[in-house]
Formats: structure tokens, C-alpha cells, sequence
């Protein structure tokens, strides 16, 4: 019973995951289609002689006539006609063929960047000789990522920005946030909890106050305090704060420090050991676990932001994916829900990947924090 | 010894010459940042305008880039400290961006020029004047002004046994014109063509209370309702609803609401026969319904009495946000396409504003015109536009602060009354007392600040 | 002090000196200069200029500060108590003595830590009117009752819902927390209150409940007050919905997703009304504060 509703439960928990991908495997035709297919398939026929890709346009109700009118009446056009219809010109036909009620008119499937210029060619062929099969349309992503950073203008060739910037600008400031996050704070909490000094206990209940604090009353002076420094439009506001603390983090160390015996720092101490000395060689050592869980928790935090890049940055080539994403939804001229389904789904993917490599320090680092409370 | 001396005068000659270039190349160009916001051809034609500056002069290289919406980002780029040099902002975005402290005025730089403000701004015609003026004080450029004028379908003008050469003189003479240019299906009695529509495109509806001589802003208070001029043209409007039906004008407007930028709009297929648009129309008649026989009036008809050379301006203008970098290169740009060579007589002679608004089609803001652009222009009517342009009784967008919200509430209330939802007097009550409340917050905003607004001064009406 | 104490007050500050700066420059400072800003008429471009409780005044007679304030509180109040109720329920099941818990946890959090813009994308997607997953699987259900599902994030009444349905995905965080907590009972409660004749529910309600009540608590509380600065998937929705017109501050659709934060940002960097903003702000950390004394207030009394 309880395994009933637990695989119903993940199924629906996992159903969106599910969907996001496999959309993002579709051409958009068939992702917009009603009702919803699950895999993306593609069809092929013959059209003059050619084994391609093509469109299902719909069945033919009566039987009928296709040819190629030379003259008259849409010359220069391949036409559908009653078989009387032939019969009364068969001199301005060409490759005339006779097609049977129940047959399917199809179309090639242009690529997209073709579909503008070339006129699609189309037939009328038997149901047999339609082939279906699935196809995953990978290319889909490297389309979207080069959509994702805007269109280049043709002329100017200004204008498209690559999707590995935004790739680099969000891991840099990842990484750069988790290393001022791991430092920073490490030496803020030890300071809390391993030295006694006067004035300390107070200064500590203050920092737990400041996690009260909402951001938007800290957003407008922070933005002045960032155009003053001229930071507005560059990713430095989205790093450089990590370097000085978070009270969430040095509450986080400081209980775990808390943890590590006196003994250790003591008989250091007695060595002739400084406390910097005891911090970096007793208990820096000892602190992998949170350590790893407080850099993992800020690489997951900065890598998900969206309303600091939205708030400080604004040119498209110092954008965050998060950020791009948003843009590129948002401009004008409609949304290619595929695209947007594989973009979407390249920026959760490294945080799937670093989840099942870090996945005992995701857990542990939570439950740690959840039940401390 | 000869070998030494030459190889000292050249190391005389060539070292200096050496130290001259690399002076040269070290006093870099100075990259003046331009955001403007067209696309397609007006991107081209100013991009045009500007490699012509930056190959006239070795100093400055003026950047265009095409942003979008311009004036949404252009302020908050200046609210981040990092604007760019020149803005293309347009025309009622000014008194706003002015209050906001967001824009340089421009008296110093044209000081320093050795010209007073007013010696600069003679070189527009009146209403242009005003148009880069906030509170007396000049904060823009032009790049490419507007005339709004009618635009009547001679055709249809012929079938209806009207002269195809005349345009209604008054307003009586558009409501008559416009009865005997209105069709209807002889069996359903809907409508077939009409031979005006105030909401066709009704971008500028509050231009009707102007039209009317009415005032929107004295200076001092919101006149929307207590002028009785604006009362008039908002009878006006719902007259139109009143004679033809609203309901049947809805049905017949919904069959090409949405089409301007095609040739389904209502004056491109003949539904509409006459309708107020601006010297851009002729490159969308041009692109949507080549061919089509049309005439635009050198003044609106008369709505007001004694004022029979009524017209509506607008502009495109180039501003210096706050902060800018290079806010006296920024000048030089704005200067060169404030200007032009009066006396170019072939294509290539044309310079600065006329090179530009030649290649939109444009008309140009100054008063003098070149003889090459006067009579070469690929405008049909530009001599039309040119005599709404240098009109004493044109008129543009009031110079209020709030005008966003204040054009959003007259939109609000001609439809109100357009549809037969509300009484004019109502409609425009209401939009007063909410347009008082946001003056009334913006004044003392302003108060607060220093920026009291001032009387307008002698250069304006 | 003495000559230690001397020595140990300055190694403790400069342990903490980086949090000194951060906190000054990063918190102490901007709190109180938006305390002075929200007296003011401030706007970046322009100095403060002190004017008094205007802005407080303006804020309690604006029709969209008291919007904003309901569509926020309308989505915190629901989507946190249910939110609780489905961690708390998919925890329940998870304690159970099942195979495979493991992947089962996997498959809850995961969702709870996609990046929101992705996610926002992903829901928009689901919700969609027309093609989206939701309404192909509602419609058959629905059908025989004569009914249609909505439209969504495009119909006012049922955007929030789309966003408490958003959030209820994102639980896993929260269930991953009351797992930890829920095996942290001693195992002795609940012999103890098997032998006293205890069914399970009265096991849950005696034992279990009481045990997890401080976790339970303060998550609750700690998403509340993130709930009630909901801003990234409100703004990624209306912006798709308006569709680059720049209206995305507005809550489409007609304002049912103006959200407080939303509204704040707007009037700050949209209208450039800083004074008014930070007075909003401050209203916002009032209310916050304000409960999180009530939540102190009721865990002495209750859960004592």
C-alpha cells in the first residue's frame, strides 16, 4: 500500500522531468501537437525518387490525379487533380500518376534555416510506403543555444552572443562565490566558536538577527553602494559579497566547530600554537563535511540565482544562464517551446550531475541544517 | 665620419617622425557610445549618417546599436551609473526623463560653442523648439521629426463626386466629406467604407483636444476637464458613434483591427477614406499599397476658430544621459546631425539632418532647407509637410512629466467615449481627478527636489 | 580587561573581521539607509530628500500596494501549509520500512534544486491551454462532469493556483529535512507507546508529531518568509505572457500574479521611486518580523 502511493507520488515528481526532455526531442510541430505524443518520430517517403523526410498533411478522401502542370492552370506546380480534371488536359501534364482514396499527402520536411527560400516539394503516396520511425531531434540544443544568445544581425553579424559565455560567466561566478564562501566564513565562525573573547556571544546574536532581514530592504542602498563603486553591469556584485560572510553559513560552521573537542585545540595550545595555527592545522582539517556542504549549497545557490543577475547585470554578454534563459523567453516574435526545452533542461543538467556525485553531502548537509532549527 | 653624419640625420629626422606617429596612434579615438531604436532601413540610414561623421573628422567614432524598448533601458542604464553617450529617445519621453535628472542639458555645450540657447534653437522651426525644451530648459536633439497630417484616398474621393484635389477645410466639411465617403451594404445595412474613424489608427487621441484649441496643462494644473474645448472634441469623438452606431463601427473596425503594417490596414484597402497619419506613411503606402492615389493636407481642417494651419508634431530625439563618458564628443554628433549644407544641390552634398531624413523620407526640423532636398525629396507632399512643420499653431506632446500616464488615461477615455460606455463629461472628470492625484505626488516630488517647475517661457505658446 | 582578555578580544575580531565589513557594508549599512530612504524622496538620479511619512501614507491609500500584499498572502497561505502537508505526508511514507528509500529520496529532491528560471519554464510548458501535459490529462477527467479545465497561467483566477501547484513540486527540500527528523525519534517512544496500546495514528499524533514539531516548525516558518518575497517564477510566467512588450512587472495576467516583491522592484528600478520602494520594504520586514515574534510567541507556549 505504502509503495502504491510512494510510485505514484515519484511518478508524479518525475512525470515534468520526463516531459521537459523528451520535448525538448521534438520538432516543434509535433511538440505543439494535441494530444501529446511521447516520443518524437519522424516520417519518410518517396518524393520523385528521393527517400526523405516528410510532413503528414492528411488523407485523401477520393482517389485522384498528381502531376506536374507545365502549362495553364498553376503551371510550373505540382497539382492534385480528379482523375476527369486530367483527362480534359493531358497535354499539360507531366509525371501524371494515379493516387488512391485512403493515400496520404505528404511534404518534405525542410530544415529550418531552408524553410525560407526553398519551396517544399510534396506527393501523394500509399500509406505503406510512409516508413515512421523515432527520432530524437539532438539537434535541437546546439539550436537553442545559439538562439539563446539572440540572433546575430545578418548584416552586421552584431548582436549573437555564444551560449559558452554565459557557461563561463555563471561558473565564474560559482566558483568564485564557493571559494569565498568556504574562506570567509570558515574563519568568521571560528572566531565565534573557538575563541573566547568579550563581546562575542552578543556580536553572534546580532548575525543570527540579520537572517531576518528580506532582501528587497537591503536591494535599493546595495544597488546605490554598487553604482557608486561603478559594479552595476559587471558579475562583481554577484561574488564579491561572498568574500565577507553569510550569517546562514557562519551559523552553519560555528555548530559544527562547536563539535570538534576542546582537547585538540588545548594540547595545540600548549605545542605554542597561535589560534590561527590551531584553526588552519586542528580544525580546518577536521571540517571537510560542512565545508563541503556550505561550498555546495553556495554553487547550487549561485548557479539557481536569478534575481541578483536580473538586478545588477545588463548586457546580454555578461548574462548568467539563468538570466539568458529568461531573456531569450521574453524577447519578441513568440516562444519555440522546443528550443526553450532544451535550454532549459542544459542548465538543470550540471546541477543533476554534481547532485549524484555530491549526493552524501547534499543529504547529510541538509538534514543538519533543517533539524538544528 | 659621412657614414656617422648621415646616420645621424636620419636618426634627426627619422626619430621625431617616429615620436609624431606613435603620438598619433597613442591619442586614441574616442568611441561615442549611440543607442537608438530602429531596425531595418532607419538602423541603415543612421548608421549611414554617422560613418559620414566619423569619416569627416579623425577624433570621434560614433557606435550605433540598435536597443529595444530604448527608453526603458536607456534609464535604467542611468540609474546604474553606465548610460550610454547619446539615447535616441522619443519625443514625449523628454519632460519625464528631465524631471527624473536622468538627461545633461544642453545650454553649456552650446556656450561653449559660443552661440546663446536661443541663437541655436532658431535654426528649428517653432514647434520643433519646443519639442527639445523641458521647463525652458534644452536637454535633446533631433534626429528625425514627424508631421501628422490627413491622408485622404483620392479615388475614393472621385467616386464619391468629392474634388480629389481638396481636403475638407473645417471640421463641419470632414464630418460632411466623411457622411458622403460612407457606404453601406444596400441589404444588411452594414457598413462597407467609412469615411473616417477617430479611432483609425487613434494612437494620438489626445491631439483631438488640442485640435479643438484645447489645453491640457497650463503650467501650473491638469486642464483635461475643466477646459471646455477638450469637452468639445470628446463630443466630437462620440458624435462618430452616435451617427454610424457604436456597435457597427466595432463590427466593421474589428475586420481590420490589428493590420496597420499591412496592406488589410482599413486606408490601405479602401474601407477607411481618410485618416490622420504621419510623413512616414508614404514609405508603408509605398511598401503595402504602391500605386494607391493619395493626397495629405498641408494643414488639418479647422477645429478651432481662426486657426486654420493646425498641425501635430512629433520626434525622434538624441539626448545626453547623465553620466555619460564622453558627453562633449556625444555634441559633436548631436551638432553635425542638428545641421545641415543649405546649399547642396546633388545627393552627395546633403549633410547631417537632411542626409538622414532624406533616407527615411522623412521631412527635416530646420527651417532652411538645401534646394537639393526641397525639390529632390522622394516625399510626394514633403512641401505639404514642410508648411505643417513651419505652422505658428502646430502643436506636440504637452510638457508634463506624468505625460505617460496622462496619454494613458486620454486613451482610456476616448474609448470609454467612442464606445457610448460613458458621457464625455464623465470620462474626462474621472481621468482628471486621477491624473490631479499623480500631478499633485509629482509636483511635490519635484518641490522637494529643487525642480519647481517654472512658467513656460517666451519661446513657447 | 585584562592583558589576555585583551589578547583574545582582538584575535577574536580579526577572525571575524571579514564578517565585520560584510555585515557593515553588506547589512548594517543598507538596512539603515533604507530606513532613512523610506523618509524620503529618493530616486537614484537625485539626492534623498527627507519628507516625513508621505510615502508611508501614499503606501496605505495605493490600490496596487494592498493588491500586491493580498496576491502575496493568498500564496504564502496556501502554498506553505500545503507544501508542509506534502513534505511531511511524502516523509511519512518514505520512514516506513521501504525498499529502495534511496532512490525514492532521490526522485523528490531532485526537483527542489532545478534551477526556478528552468522550472518556471518547464510548469509554463505543462500549464500551457492549449498543448500542455496538464489539461490533456484533465480534459477526459473533467469531460463527464461537463467541465473544462482552465486556462491557467492566462486565466486571473487560477495563475496563483498554477504557482502553489509549481510549488508543491519543489517539496522535496523540506522532505528530506522531516526524514532526518523523523528518524531521529528514539525508537524507545515509540515501544513505550506500543505497549501502552497506541494505534498508529495515536503513535503519529503523541509521539511523532510532538518529536518533529520544532523541525516542522521551523521550516514552516523559514518558508513563509521566503514565500512572501516570491518574485523569480512570477516574473519568468508574465514575461512569457506579455510577451516582450515590458510589462512583465504587471502580474499578468490583469495583475492576479502582482506579487509584493514584484511590485517593489517595479516601483524602484522601473519607476525610479526608491523612497517609496524602501518604505515598501520596510512594511515587508515589519510583517516578517512581526511573525516570526508571533511564531516565537506560539513555540514557547505549544511546544514546550
Amino acid at each position: 500500500m505504502v509503495y502504491a502511493l510512494l510510485i505514484a507520488a515519484s511518478a508524479v515528481f518525475v512525470v515534468p522531468f520526463a516531459w521537459l526532455v523528451v520535448s525538448s526531442l521534438k520538432p516543434i510541430e509535433q511538440a505543439m501537437a494535441m494530444p501529446p505524443t511521447i516520443f518524437p518520430r519522424a516520417h519518410y517517403a518517396t518524393i520523385d525518387g528521393e527517400r526523405i523526410e516528410v510532413l503528414i498533411d492528411y488523407t485523401l478522401p477520393r482517389a485522384g490525379v498528381v502531376a506536374d502542370a507545365i502549362a495553364g492552370d498553376q503551371a510550373g506546380r505540382r497539382v492534385l487533380l480528379t482523375p476527369e480534371q486530367a483527362l480534359a488536359r493531358p497535354a499539360e501534364l507531366r509525371n501524371a500518376h494515379r493516387v488512391g482514396a485512403g493515400w496520404i499527402r505528404v511534404t518534405e520536411r525542410l530544415a529550418q534555416a531552408e524553410s525560407a527560400a526553398t519551396v517544399p516539394r510534396w506527393d501523394v503516396v500509399p500509406p505503406e510506403a510512409v516508413s515512421t520511425q523515432i527520432k530524437f531531434r539532438w539537434d535541437n540544443y546546439p539550436n537553442a543555444l545559439a538562439a539563446l544568445g539572440g540572433a546575430a544581425d545578418p548584416k552586421t553579424g552584431e548582436g549573437g552572443v555564444s551560449f559558452w559565455v554565459f557557461l563561463r560567466n555563471t561558473l565564474l561566478v560559482c566558483v568564485l562565490g564557493v571559494i569565498g564562501t568556504v574562506i570567509s566564513n570558515a574563519i568568521v565562525a571560528y572566531g565565534f566558536a573557538r575563541v573566547r573573547w568579550r563581546g562575542r556571544d552578543a556580536f553572534f546574536a546580532v548575525t543570527l538577527a540579520t537572517l531576518m532581514v528580506p532582501f528587497p530592504v537591503l536591494m535599493v542602498p546595495l544597488y546605490g553602494v554598487f553604482r557608486e563603486l561603478g559594479w552595476i553591469g559587471t558579475l562583481l556584485p554577484l561574488w564579491v559579497p561572498a568574500f565577507f560572510g553569510s550569517a546562514f553559513n557562519i551559523f552553519l560552521m560555528r555548530q559544527f566547530f562547536l563539535g570538534i573537542p576542546e582537547e585538540l585545540s588545548e594540547a595545540a595550545r600548549i605545542d605554542g600554537g597561535n589560534e590561527w595555527t590551531i584553526f588552519w592545522r586542528v580544525v580546518l582539517p577536521l571540517s571537510k563535511p560542512v565545508l563541503a556542504a556550505a561550498a555546495l549549497f553556495h554553487f547550487l545557490y549561485a548557479w539557481n540565482d536569478f534575481l541578483a543577475p536580473y538586478l545588477y547585470l545588463t548586457r546580454k554578454e555578461t548574462f548568467t544562464l539563468s538570466l539568458a534563459l529568461q531573456a531569450y523567453q521574453s524577447q519578441n516574435g513568440g516562444v519555440q517551446w522546443h528550443y526553450l526545452m532544451a535550454a532549459s533542461t542544459v542548465t538543470i543538467l550540471p546541477i543533476v550531475v554534481l547532485f549524484f556525485f555530491a549526493q552524501r553531502t547534499f543529504i547529510q548537509g541538509i538534514a543538519t541544517t533543517g533539524s538544528k532549527g | 665620419m659621412r657614414s656617422v653624419v648621415l646616420t645621424a640625420i636620419l636618426l634627426g629626422i627619422g626619430v621625431p617622425g617616429v615620436w609624431a606617429d606613435g603620438a598619433d596612434e597613442g591619442r586614441a579615438k574616442v568611441r561615442v557610445s549611440y543607442w537608438e531604436k530602429w531596425v531595418g532601413p532607419e538602423a541603415r540610414s543612421i548608421k549611414a549618417v554617422a560613418e559620414a561623421f566619423n569619416r569627416s573628422q579623425g577624433r570621434i567614432v560614433v557606435e550605433v546599436m540598435t536597443v529595444s524598448p530604448i527608453d526603458r533601458k536607456t534609464l535604467v542604464a542611468t540609474a546604474g551609473g553606465d548610460p550610454p553617450d547619446i539615447a535616441g529617445l522619443y519625443g514625449h519621453n523628454l519632460a519625464s526623463f528631465a524631471d527624473a535628472e536622468a538627461l545633461m542639458p544642453l545650454e553649456e555645450f552650446i556656450r561653449r560653442d559660443g552661440l546663446t540657447p536661443e541663437q541655436w534653437l532658431e535654426r528649428y522651426y517653432p514647434v520643433y523648439q519646443r519639442i527639445v525644451q523641458h521647463n525652458g530648459r534644452i536637454y535633446a536633439g533631433i534626429s528625425t521629426p514627424a508631421m501628422i497630417t490627413l491622408h485622404w484616398n483620392k479615388t475614393l474621393f472621385r467616386e464619391a463626386g468629392l474634388d480629389p484635389e481638396r481636403p475638407p477645410r473645417t471640421v463641419a466639411e470632414l464630418d460632411e466629406y466623411a457622411r458622403k465617403l460612407t457606404k453601406r451594404d444596400p441589404q444588411t445595412g452594414e457598413i462597407t467604407q467609412i469615411g473616417f474613424l477617430p479611432q483609425e489608427p487613434g494612437w494620438w487621441p489626445w491631439i483631438f483636444c488640442r485640435w479643438f484649441g484645447g489645453e491640457l496643462f497650463d503650467g501650473e494644473r491638469i486642464t483635461l476637464a475643466t477646459d471646455p474645448r477638450n469637452l468639445a472634441a470628446m463630443r466630437w469623438v462620440a458624435s462618430y458613434s452616435q451617427t454610424y452606431g457604436a456597435e457597427a463601427l466595432a463590427r466593421f473596425a474589428s475586420g481590420f483591427a490589428g493590420q496597420m503594417n499591412s496592406p488589410q490596414s482599413g486606408f490601405f484597402s479602401g474601407k477607411v477614406a481618410m485618416v490622420f497619419q504621419g510623413v512616414w506613411y508614404n514609405n508603408y503606402i509605398r511598401e503595402y499599397k504602391p500605386g494607391l492615389d493619395y493626397g495629405a493636407a498641408s494643414a488639418w481642417p479647422s477645429a478651432s476658430p481662426g486657426i486654420d494651419d493646425f498641425g501635430m508634431a512629433e520626434a525622434d530625439l538624441m539626448v545626453i544621459p547623465r553620466g555619460a563618458k564622453h558627453p562633449q564628443e556625444a555634441w559633436e554628433f548631436i551638432k553635425y546631425v542638428n545641421r545641415n549644407n543649405p546649399r547642396a544641390t546633388r545627393r552627395e552634398e546633403l549633410e547631417g539632418s537632411e542626409l538622414l531624413c532624406y533616407l527615411q523620407e522623412k521631412n527635416s526640423p530646420l527651417r532652411e532647407w538645401s534646394p537639393f532636398f526641397a525639390q529632390h525629396h522622394p516625399h510626394p507632399y514633403i512641401a505639404a509637410f514642410r508648411e505643417l512643420s513651419a505652422s505658428p499653431h502646430a502643436q506636440a506632446t504637452p510638457d508634463i512629466g506624468i505625460w505617460t500616464e496622462y496619454q494613458r488615461e486620454v486613451l482610456n477615455a476616448f474609448t470609454r467615449v467612442r464606445l457610448l460606455l460613458e458621457t464625455p463629461e464623465a470620462a474626462l472628470a474621472s481621468a482628471q481627478q486621477r491624473l490631479e492625484k499623480s500631478w499633485a505626488r509629482h509636483r511635490r516630488s519635484l518641490e522637494l527636489h529643487g525642480q519647481i517647475p517654472t512658467k513656460k517661457g517666451a519661446l513657447a505658446p | 580587561m585584562t592583558k589576555r582578555e585583551r589578547r583574545q578580544f582582538f584575535t577574536g575580531l580579526g577572525f571575524t573581521s571579514l564578517w565585520i565589513v560584510g555585515l557593515g557594508l553588506f547589512t548594517a549599512y543598507p538596512v539603515l539607509a533604507s530606513l532613512y530612504y523610506s523618509f524620503c524622496d529618493y530616486s537614484i538620479l537625485k539626492s534623498p530628500v527627507w519628507c516625513g511619512l508621505s510615502n508611508y501614507t501614499e503606501l496605505f491609500s495605493d490600490d496596487l500596494f494592498w493588491l500586491s500584499l493580498k496576491n502575496t498572502l493568498i500564496y504564502a497561505g496556501v502554498s506553505v501549509p500545503l507544501g508542509a502537508v506534502v513534505a511531511l505526508s511524502l516523509a511519512l511514507l518514505l520512514n516506513q520500512d521501504v525498499r529502495g528509500r534511496p532512490l525514492f529520496r532521490v526522485l523528490f529532491y531532485l526537483p527542489s534544486i532545478v534551477p526556478l528560471v528552468a522550472a518556471s519554464m518547464l510548469w509554463m510548458w505543462i500549464f500551457n491551454g492549449q498543448v500542455g501535459l496538464l489539461n490533456w490529462v484533465l480534459t477526459p477527467l473533467l469531460e463527464p462532469f461537463g467541465l473544462t479545465p482552465p486556462g491557467w497561467l492566462v486565466d486571473p483566477a487560477w495563475a496563483k493556483s498554477a504557482l502553489i501547484i509549481m510549488s508543491l513540486w519543489g517539496t522535496g527540500n523540506a522532505m528530506v529535512i522531516y526524514l532526518a527528523g523523523l528518524q531521529n525519534v528514539p525508537r524507545e517512544l515509540y515501544e513505550a507507546a506500543e505497549i501502552d496500546g497506541a494505534s498508529g495514528f495515536r503513535r503519529f499524533w503523541h509521539v511523532t508529531l510532538p518529536q518533529l514539531a520544532p523541525v516542522v516548525y521551523f521550516n514552516v516558518v523559514m518558508s513563509l518568509i521566503g514565500a512572501l518575497q516570491i518574485f523569480t517564477q512570477a516574473i519568468v510566467m508574465s514575461s512569457a505572457a506579455s510577451g516582450g512588450t515590458g510589462t512583465e512587472m504587471d502580474g499578468f495576467p490583469a495583475r492576479s500574479t502582482l506579487f509584493y516583491t514584484m511590485h517593489l522592484f517595479a516601483t524602484a528600478f522601473y519607476d525610479l521611486r526608491m523612497g517609496y520602494a524602501s518604505a515598501m520594504a520596510y512594511v515587508l520586514f515589519l510583517i516578517i518580523a512581526g511573525l516570526t515574534w508571533l511564531a516565537t510567541r506560539v513555540s514557547r507556549d505549544r511546544l514546550n
